[in-house]
């Protein structure tokens, strides 16, 4: 009889299964009723911005991982994923050149150039969307309005800032904001299938509850005491909650494993400090909607945020290790 | 944080089909081989020349030191061989004993020394657990630091394995006997049994073994909570200071496997040297599981015969459980006192590691039971740069392997810090 070949390596011995690329189809399976949503209210604009977006995102990802002699990683669906999320956060109405344009920014300037999967410092999707939102302003915020009965064209927190918290609850009802029935990007409006797509992740443990919860919680936090102090300038934290890329950041950007800290407390206070930041972006900046930005800026503390370290299990203070 | 609970650790999805079967008797028929280090103790001396003839129990390695362990015949028969250097699964060399079986079975018993820690030493005990120190070194190190706490573990290290809870509800009058003697040794003041949460019998039984003497703990068997460091914390409270070596008797508890501790009532009572192990063998797929009390010496390929489990073309055999087991080279090994089981896994089973870069999802900080950051420490060991390894507690991990069960991109942490704390000691000893 033939002896057996043993194979002989470190341990554990065993492996749970999960990848990269389980994660992101669960991320996928997750942005799809909020995607969904968006095609229902804009339209075959929306259909367009995904396909392209989602396309030309893998395509750039071979084509850069080719050039740069690395190995092809498009089956760990990351492109994908990308793509997806990016198309989320971008009006049903840009032209495809500037998705194109776009993805090339996402997967060369977000992730390859700093060394691929794992290496970014930011969030590739928010670089990509905050170089077309200074290259193009205009096309970025021409949008389509969505099915049936409205009374506005422009999103809630451009009518917030043009005309005032006075008239918003007129020009919006709640349901509306929930179901996402107001101009915006194809996939931030449906907040009840982001909701959804957020706590089916939360279930599958992609993330864990801390940087959603306290992302909203910063949200809420902020924008109630400035109610507080004067509802008749700044909008009510229900509002700030329902509007804009409040949802979507706290579920799908902010959530992004390489540029968010990776314990507790730093997640708590990564997520704080970014929702509050959004809250200051869209009450004092030049940008209407500051989720986005101040998710990417937020980014840059994460390396000192990292620095908080979990609690070690019978850790001697001042030891003899020199 | 309640009493029986620790943050982090897994859920394994793992079969547990060995589960309540009786332990099934293994005599080696063939010739049989005994290393003479079976522990982290030292060498022992070899007693027999070959041509010999040898009875079961009787000493054939004599232990160096008065904190050693002696190991004996396991079969009757004639010295085969004694080998100056034979191959030992985890490395190294070591002298080996070959003894041919004449298939009767005879022993002798132990000389029955008055002083139990004598007869312990000469029953050839150790603790049967990740760290096989000879009992009798365990049990002055517990007397020096006057530790009054005794736990009998008997939770299986691995969800795979369930060796130790059928061994107590088989064993439990060996077991209350061992309890008595290593109780009376330490004078300890409370004894702890630790026992799976939904081991109602085991415990039922025990608490009628033992009348009142052991509190019976029930855990949750979550992984890997059988490790001594976090047995302490659940049941006592208190954490292990944890430096470059950490010691359980700083925190006044001794820990010992229920085997090692039915080992101890064996030698009192019956006056029976070490010469079984009561361990779990596992197939792939929990195929042939069983739980079997095998002669030491005896192949791991003649156990994996009698459990009806064929290993051919490629394949992995591990001695221990899957999480932290050792993969051995050669069936041809034999089963010693440092195996605590043996699983086996086909070749489409076989999980490998993976060269990718760490996308920092945190999944393992959330799973580490002892609160470390894996891949940061993998990460530093890694790329070489030991002291930041040091700096951040490499020495408190333990290697239980949840950090690299869920980590998405395969890294091999466990490998990583292995290779890091031996740079460091390496490093250390030649400073």
């Amino acid at each position: 009889m033939k002896a057996p070949e043993l194979v002989v390596s470190a341990t554990p011995h065993i492996h749970s299964g999960n990848s990269v690329q389980k994660m992101m189809l669960n991320i996928i399976i997750a942005l799809i009723p909020a995607i969904a949503a968006g095609v229902y209210f804009y339209g075959m604009g929306a259909v367009r911005v995904v396909a392209v977006s989602v396309l030309s995102a893998v395509a750039w990802q071979a084509i850069l991982q080719k050039m740069m002699g690395r190995k092809v990683t498009i089956n760990d669906l990351t492109a994908v994923v990308s793509g997806l999320v990016l198309a989320a956060i971008l009006s049903p109405t840009l032209p495809w050149w500037m998705i194109v344009i776009a993805t090339l920014i996402m997967i060369l300037l977000g992730k390859e150039i700093y060394g691929g999967l794992g290496c970014n410092p930011f969030n590739g999707v928010l670089v990509a969307y905050v170089a077309l939102r200074l290259s193009y302003p205009e096309a970025m915020i021409a949008w389509t309005p969505p099915a049936g009965d409205i009374m506005t064209e422009l999103p809630p927190l451009q009518v917030l800032r043009d005309e005032g918290v006075g008239v918003i609850w007129e020009y919006f009802t709640l349901k509306d904001l929930l179901i996402g029935k107001v101009a915006g990007t194809a996939g931030e409006g449906c907040k009840i299938a982001l909701l959804i797509g957020g706590l089916f992740l939360l279930l599958r443990r992609n993330f864990s509850w801390h940087i959603p919860v306290s992302f909203l919680a910063g949200i809420a936090i902020l924008s109630g005491i400035l109610w507080l102090a004067d509802p008749e300038k700044y909008a009510s934290p229900v509002f700030h909650l329902l509007v804009g890329g409040s949802f979507l950041a706290a579920f799908f950007l902010a959530t992004d494993s390489t540029t968010s800290p990776v314990t507790p407390i730093a997640m708590v206070l990564y997520g704080l400090i970014a929702g509050m930041l959004t809250v200051v972006i869209r009450a004092w900046a030049q940008w209407e909607d500051g989720a986005y930005f101040a998710v990417l800026m937020i980014s840059t503390l994460t390396p000192l945020l990292d620095m908080i370290k979990p609690r070690v299990y019978g850790r001697v203070k001042a030891s003899a290790s020199s | 944080m309640s009493p029986g609970s620790f943050s982090g650790g897994i859920c394994l999805s793992i079969s547990d089909a060995s589960a309540n079967k009786p332990f099934e008797r293994i005599i080696p028929s063939g010739v049989v081989t005994i290393p003479l280090r079976q522990d982290l103790g030292g060498i022992c001396n070899a007693k027999v020349k070959k041509g010999d003839e040898v009875k079961v129990g009787q000493v054939i390695g004599e232990s160096a030191g008065p904190e050693g362990a002696s190991i004996h015949a396991t079969v009757s028969g004639k010295v085969a061989d004694v080998i100056k250097a034979y191959p030992h699964f985890s490395g190294g060399f070591v002298p080996a004993v070959l003894i041919e079986s004449d298939g009767k079975d005879e022993w002798v018993g132990l000389e029955g020394s008055a002083d139990p820690m004598a007869a312990i030493q000469q029953a050839g005990i150790i603790d049967f657990d990740i760290k096989p120190v000879p009992l009798a070194a365990k049990l002055n190190e517990a007397k020096s630091r006057r530790a009054n706490a005794l736990i009998v573990n008997a939770m299986d290290i691995e969800p795979v394995l369930s060796s130790r809870s059928r061994l107590l509800s088989e064993r439990v009058q060996e077991v209350a006997c061992g309890i008595d003697t290593i109780k009376s040794i330490i004078g300890a003041a409370s004894v702890y049994v630790a026992v799976d949460k939904g081991a109602s019998q085991a415990m039922s039984a025990v608490g009628s073994a033992c009348g009142g003497a052991a509190t019976v703990v029930g855990l949750n068997p979550k992984y890997p909570q059988a490790v001594d460091l976090l047995l302490v914390k659940s049941i006592l409270g208190k954490e292990v200071p944890c430096t470059e070596a950490y010691c359980v008797a700083d925190i006044g508890a001794l820990v010992l496997s229920v085997e090692t501790v039915a080992a101890v009532g064996r030698a009192m009572a019956d006056k029976k040297p070490v010469v079984d192990r009561f361990i779990t063998i596992t197939g792939a797929n929990g195929t042939g599981a069983k739980n079997v009390q095998v002669r030491i010496g005896t192949t791991i390929k003649e156990v994996l015969g009698h459990c009806g489990i064929s290993v051919e073309g490629m394949g992995k055999v591990i001695a221990g459980g899957p999480m932290m087991g050792t993969a051995i080279a050669n069936t041809e090994t034999p089963v010693t006192k440092e195996v605590l089981g043996i699983f086996v896994q086909h070749e489409k089973e076989i999980t490998g590691f993976d060269s990718a870069v760490c996308i920092k999802c945190g999944l393992c900080i959330e799973v580490c039971p002892v609160g470390l950051m894996p891949f940061l420490i993998s990460g530093f060991s890694e790329k070489g740069v030991y002291a930041k390894a040091a700096a951040n507690d490499i020495f408190t991990c333990f290697e239980c392997g949840c950090c690299v069960y869920v980590c998405p991109v395969m890294i091999p942490m466990v490998h990583w810090i292995k290779f890091g704390k031996a740079q460091i000691m390496a490093q250390r000893s030649s400073e």
